[in-house]
């Protein structure tokens, strides 16, 4: 009995262009119209490959005699033919192509899920982030009411959301072949939810338990939040490798975080918002139990030693002595 | 935030000053018509007086002038210290000149300097020439008020020019003694010398203010004396060691200064349910502000005083120091929350420096901060403390410091306090800044 063999024609990425079925002891692949496949890469001889059944039944592809040979995922195959086992790629000029029986196995039948209801789910993520960043904006108003105080960060924040979900969402196309929009916006609402709430957090937290580290480095938290949201859209576009994808996404948040430690460094001037805690809560709002007196001037005496450390050492750098001034 | 705070104009002058003055010189001349007197009084002190120039070395250009006059047949002269300070603190960029109205002209050499009355002594390459003598009255302090004085100088480097005043005595609730003189001084007319019609030294001509008429100072004759007796017991001035007399100044000034307001002691001010301390001293300047008229109405009312002493030093034209200010705002929300109270009170709630700040003059500033209670003998409310100092670069021991207060007892109503100290030492700084807190209270 002959069996049915199939060629499968691929793309650059391995996905299948063509299929070709073939029966026969011998199949031949060339650019000439007396093959079983014929392909129109001008680089392919008119008899390039040959797919035979060896003795011992296994499938075997030979070079025809072509100029340009034929080749494997390793390389260059030998005179000798290439044993195929339904899996290797096989590339003759600039073509590439699988060969395929009608037994190889293919995995089981994926299980459809009921759609999910992610547009219900989004509309509550919206709501939720236009509610904290209405209270937000409510709490921190001191002046006459005005509809453009609300509504223009309101609209920026979901116009934010809807672009970045957007972008990943072609991605995702490129990538996947579907947009899956909805579920790129409910990520980029869900980072955005986490960050607004973080950043109210360390705002009343800094206020509350007088640490001005909270608020001076209130951003390496915002880079984490963003390194879930990119995580969770790669997740999205495609859920292999995730390990790798989890660790270019941390290397990415890192190098963020030094990057904005250095630049935070290296232009701190008089200005400096880092040199305490800028915002005023409702004394309800403290956490901590309050100083003495003693113990805050006793501080407040220590930071002598630091500026006269910090005067010798920027001294060293540029010293005083040196003139820059320009009079005319 | 005050522009109604005294700003005076300092004399010396500077290239880019020149053109911007030009209308204040011919209204000048339009009303001193010189008198016989006057006449007399230039011609002796025409030999007398110089025009001090400061040159940038390498481009042998005046970046510069004042004037300043002889002292001494040695050939000493006097001008003031804000005149030479590019000189002073940078001998190897800038370079020092006198031209003399005959046209003589030389080297200055630096020999003494007095920061707080803004006084130099020089001495000539090229001494023998005549001098002024200083007038006794003046140092005893027995001229009358309404003595005419002749003003000299070189301003805006236009050539000599005498200016015919008025003694006024002495700036009253002033740190500093300065002579009232009602005389147009204008720039580059500094280190000059003002005389009594007998030609006896009466005052250095010193500064200006600004948007006021003809209301000018003077350094009282009696320094320049003084200054004149240390330099020819002390050694001289060198270029290395400027910077360190500066800073050895500095801090005695910025000693005598603490204690005397630690002296004088404070008093109560109320405002609001708080009492909040304010310097006895005289010579701190008060103003106060208020929001209650705004358009649109404000929704929380804010009082403010704020006090700021009139002791500014000049050292260098980026850096003067030496201010103390005092400043309480009293808030009371009308109809914002508490939340929306503390955003409020979170727009005032920054240290204020009185002035900027210069990477090559001053390190960073550092803070500290925390809630603060009373212990239990204190009648006062816990506070959010802000101290934040930074220290001078060129001079050790030296330090700008502010410390901000916040009351915490009330969401919807607080008072916030802030004392400023420029070029303060950390110690003294330390002892105002508890004085100052210790004084925050409820009233009673």
């Amino acid at each position: 009995m002959e069996q049915v063999i199939w060629i499968e024609i691929l793309s650059r990425h391995h996905d299948v262009i063509e299929r070709h079925r073939c029966t026969g002891p011998e199949i031949r692949i060339g650019r000439g119209y007396d093959n079983d496949v014929v392909l129109d890469d001008p680089y392919v001889a008119p008899r390039h490959l040959r797919v035979f059944r060896a003795e011992n039944g296994s499938l075997v592809a030979e070079d025809a005699g072509s100029a340009n040979g034929l080749y494997t995922e390793r390389g260059i195959a030998g005179r000798e033919g290439i044993v195929l086992d339904g899996n290797s790629i096989l590339r003759i000029g600039r073509t590439q192509l699988r060969v395929r029986e009608s037994q190889h196995e293919v995995s089981p039948e994926r299980i459809s899920m009921p759609p999910t209801r992610v547009w219900p789910v989004a509309g509550i993520l919206i709501g939720a982030l236009l509610a904290i960043e209405v209270i937000s904006l409510w709490l921190g108003e001191t002046a006459e009411f005005k509809v453009s105080r609300y509504a223009i960060p309101l609209l920026t924040i979901l116009l934010v959301a809807l672009g970045w979900a957007a972008v990943w969402a072609v991605l995702c196309r490129i990538f996947a072949g579907r947009l899956r929009f909805a579920r790129h916006v409910i990520i980029a609402l869900g980072g955005l939810l986490g960050f607004s709430l973080y950043n109210e957090l360390a705002q009343y937290g800094a206020f509350a338990l007088s640490s001005r580290v909270i608020s001076a480095y209130s951003d390496m938290g915002m880079w984490f939040i963003l390194a879930l949201v990119c995580f969770y859209h790669l997740r999205i576009i495609s859920p292999a490798r995730l390990r790798l994808k989890a660790g270019v996404v941390a290397v990415l948040a890192a190098v963020a975080v030094v990057m904005q430690l250095l630049s935070q460094s290296e232009t701190r001037s008089d200005a400096d918002p880092q040199g305490f805690v800028r915002r005023l809560e409702p004394p309800a709002m403290r956490l901590l139990p309050p100083q003495n007196e003693d113990a805050f001037f006793a501080d407040a005496k220590r930071l002598e030693g630091r500026l006269d450390r910090a005067r010798m050492e920027e001294s060293l750098s540029d010293g005083p002595y040196r003139s820059s001034e320009d009079d005319d | 935030m005050h522009k109604r705070a005294l700003s005076f104009l300092i004399l010396a002058i500077c290239s880019e000053a020149t053109l911007a003055q030009s209308t204040s010189v011919s209204e000048a001349r339009e009303r001193a018509a010189p008198s016989r007197v006057a006449e007399n009084v230039y011609a002796g002190a025409r030999p007398r007086l110089l025009q001090v120039r400061t040159l940038v070395a390498v481009a042998g250009r005046q970046s510069s002038i004042g004037s300043g006059f002889l002292v001494s047949h040695d050939g000493l002269a006097i001008t003031n210290y804000h005149v030479v300070s590019q000189y002073a603190l940078e001998p190897r960029t800038y370079r020092l000149e006198y031209t003399a109205p005959d046209g003589f002209r030389g080297m200055l050499q630096l020999l003494a300097i007095d920061i707080a009355n803004d006084l130099a002594v020089v001495r000539l390459d090229k001494p023998g020439r005549p001098y002024f003598p200083f007038d006794l009255r003046a140092i005893r302090g027995s001229l009358p008020k309404g003595e005419r004085l002749y003003s000299m100088g070189n301003p805006l480097d236009l050539g000599f020019t005498i200016v015919e005043g008025i003694y006024n005595g002495l700036v009253e609730r002033s740190y500093t003694e300065r002579v009232h003189f009602s005389g147009a001084l204008n720039p580059g007319m500094s280190g000059g010398p003002t005389v009594t019609a007998g030609g006896h030294v009466v005052g250095i001509n010193v500064a200006r203010r600004l948007g006021a008429e003809l209301v000018s100072f003077l350094v009282p004759a009696r320094f320049a004396v003084a200054l004149i007796d240390r330099a020819a017991h002390v050694e001289a001035l060198t270029p290395a060691n400027a910077r360190a007399e500066i800073g050895r100044q500095l801090a005695d000034w910025q000693r005598d200064l603490y204690r005397t307001i630690d002296e004088r002691g404070f008093r109560s001010a109320v405002l609001g349910p708080y009492d909040a301390p304010e310097s006895v001293a005289p010579w701190f300047s008060c103003w106060a502000r208020t929001n209650t008229d705004d358009v649109p109405r404000a929704r929380a009312i804010i009082n403010s005083t704020n006090c700021n002493t009139d002791t500014r030093l000049y050292i260098a034209r980026d850096l003067s120091t030496g201010t103390i200010s005092i400043s309480h705002s009293y808030a009371r929300s009308l109809d914002l929350n508490s939340f929306q109270f503390a955003a409020f009170l979170s727009k005032q709630y920054q240290p204020s420096w009185l002035g900027g700040w210069s990477r090559k003059r001053q390190t960073r500033q550092r803070c500290h901060e925390d809630f603060v209670a009373a212990s239990k003998s204190q009648n006062r409310p816990p506070l959010r403390a802000v101290w934040c100092a930074r220290a001078y670069r060129e001079y050790e021991g030296i330090y700008d410091v502010s410390l901000l207060l916040v009351t915490q007892d009330r969401s919807n109503e607080a008072l916030m306090s802030k004392l400023t100290m420029q070029g303060v030492a950390y110690d003294n700084a330390l002892t105002l800044g508890r004085r100052f807190m210790d004084a925050i209270q409820w009233s009673k």
